[in-house]
């Protein structure tokens, strides 16, 4: 946790000028946002909160906390590699196969959440999430009903486990008596989150889920289905909160030339630049925004 | 912003250059709300140099979008770009707009000749 990175809400931007950096899901795609975080900082645009789903959990948290770049990165490197969903949920397995005997319950994943919790401890301990340098959202989905949940406070861990509980691949999470999904289920890109914390321009990084090239496994098949059903919900989701709100939402999304895959975070540098890239396209019209004074009075009646 | 209107014949084409956000949405959306005010509702916007638009642009598209089509025409679109068209996919505007690759063929498809 070294070389904490000067806050970037006590950066220049006035403070009437709500700006929301939000970090969707992508699993290590998400590293893109320490890019558009290397940019605001270099611009001198400060944040006033962080919003991140599933995987963008980690990379919000990480920024909120106040991490530099290259230390978010090493921190990521050592935690999501391919031994965390490497290891089979044997019950969960007995279970499915033979329910009666077993008995089966809404506590079902197929691999086991030992090692990525482990991790998450290590990076994260007891942190909270009401506790870091800038007000911190983690969204997940309730198991129960589907509905959009947002963890502002409480503990970090518990919050990014249930952000990252991948349907069918890790058991849902319970916090306070409640089971909680992969955030991306509800929202891929929680714009709405920053709308409702009354944020004025939002910067929305978004990522699309890959389709697969070839379908030869029953995990393929999967992943094919997650990947349309997450892509129409990012768009749909999205097209409701652009039109429907007074909010200026800017989307940034890094255009990957290179396939990345679920653990490479072997490309994490390549991601980052990637993600520098698409912020430095965006900042022109961020700097007039922000340079004009007060955007949603700006964009009112538009 | 720039913003120019040509409403010969019976299709008025509006050509947007720079970047529609919320400093410049409400221009856009005053002219093309004077072209439909004046009757003309078979719109084309010729966004080959149109380089950005954020969620206030969307909004003053879809206005119009609305606003044409419950009269009896459209805004259709021309020459969009890829990092617009981008941000039209995503909000789902390629699926209830129709898209040309320019400005005569987005004419033409009202039924009558650039």
């Amino acid at each position: 946790m070294d070389g904490p990175r000067e806050p970037a809400s006590a950066a220049s931007a006035a403070p009437d000028r709500r700006v929301a950096v939000v970090i969707g899901s992508g699993s290590v795609k998400c590293a893109a946002a320490l890019g558009l975080m290397n940019v605001l900082e270099r611009e001198g645009i400060g944040v006033s909160m962080v919003i991140g789903c599933s995987a963008g959990c980690l990379f919000a948290t990480m920024i909120a906390a106040g991490h530099s770049t290259e230390d978010a990165a090493a921190l990521t490197r050592r935690l999501w590699t391919r031994e965390i969903a490497s290891q089979g949920n044997t019950r969960s397995l007995a279970r499915v196969l033979l329910p009666k005997v077993f008995g089966f319950d809404s506590q079902f994943g197929l691999r086991s959440d030992t090692l990525i919790l482990a991790r998450l401890r290590e990076a994260f301990g007891e942190s909270h999430i009401e506790d870091m340098g800038i007000p911190l959202y983690l969204t997940a989905t309730d198991f129960g009903d589907g509905s959009q949940a947002v963890f502002s406070s409480g503990r970090v861990v518990d919050a990014i486990r249930a952000s990252i509980a991948v349907p069918f691949l890790f058991s849902p999470w319970r916090v306070g008596g409640r089971l909680y999904l992969d955030g991306y289920m509800a929202d891929p890109l929680p714009v709405g989150v920053a709308i409702k914390e009354g944020a004025e321009v939002i910067v929305a990084m978004g990522f699309e889920s890959p389709y697969q090239d070839n379908v030869t496994s029953g995990a393929r098949f999967a992943f094919q289905v997650s990947s349309i059903l997450s892509n129409n919900l990012l768009k749909s989701q999205f097209a409701f909160h652009a039109l429907a709100h007074h909010a200026e939402v800017i989307p940034i999304i890094p255009e990957f030339r290179q396939r990345i895959h679920l653990f490479d975070t072997g490309k994490i540098p390549y991601i980052i630049e990637e993600g520098e890239r698409a912020a430095e396209a965006q900042m022109p019209y961020l700097r007039r925004l922000l340079d004009a004074g007060s955007p949603t009075r700006a964009a009112a009646g538009s | 912003m720039d913003i120019s209107v040509n409403p010969g014949g019976s299709v008025t084409v509006v050509t947007i250059n720079g970047s529609v956000d919320g400093l410049t949405a409400d221009q856009l959306l005053a002219t093309l709300d004077a072209q439909v005010d004046a009757g003309r509702t078979h719109l084309v916007a010729d966004l080959s140099g149109l380089e950005y638009t954020s969620s206030a642009g969307l909004r003053a598209v879809l206005g119009t979008v609305k606003r044409t089509r419950s009269k009896g025409g459209d805004l259709r679109l021309a020459a969009v770009q890829p990092q617009v068209f981008k941000v039209l996919d995503l909000a789902g505007f390629t699926g209830i707009m129709k898209l040309y690759d320019d400005v005569p063929s987005a004419v033409a498809s009202f039924g009558v000749q650039a």
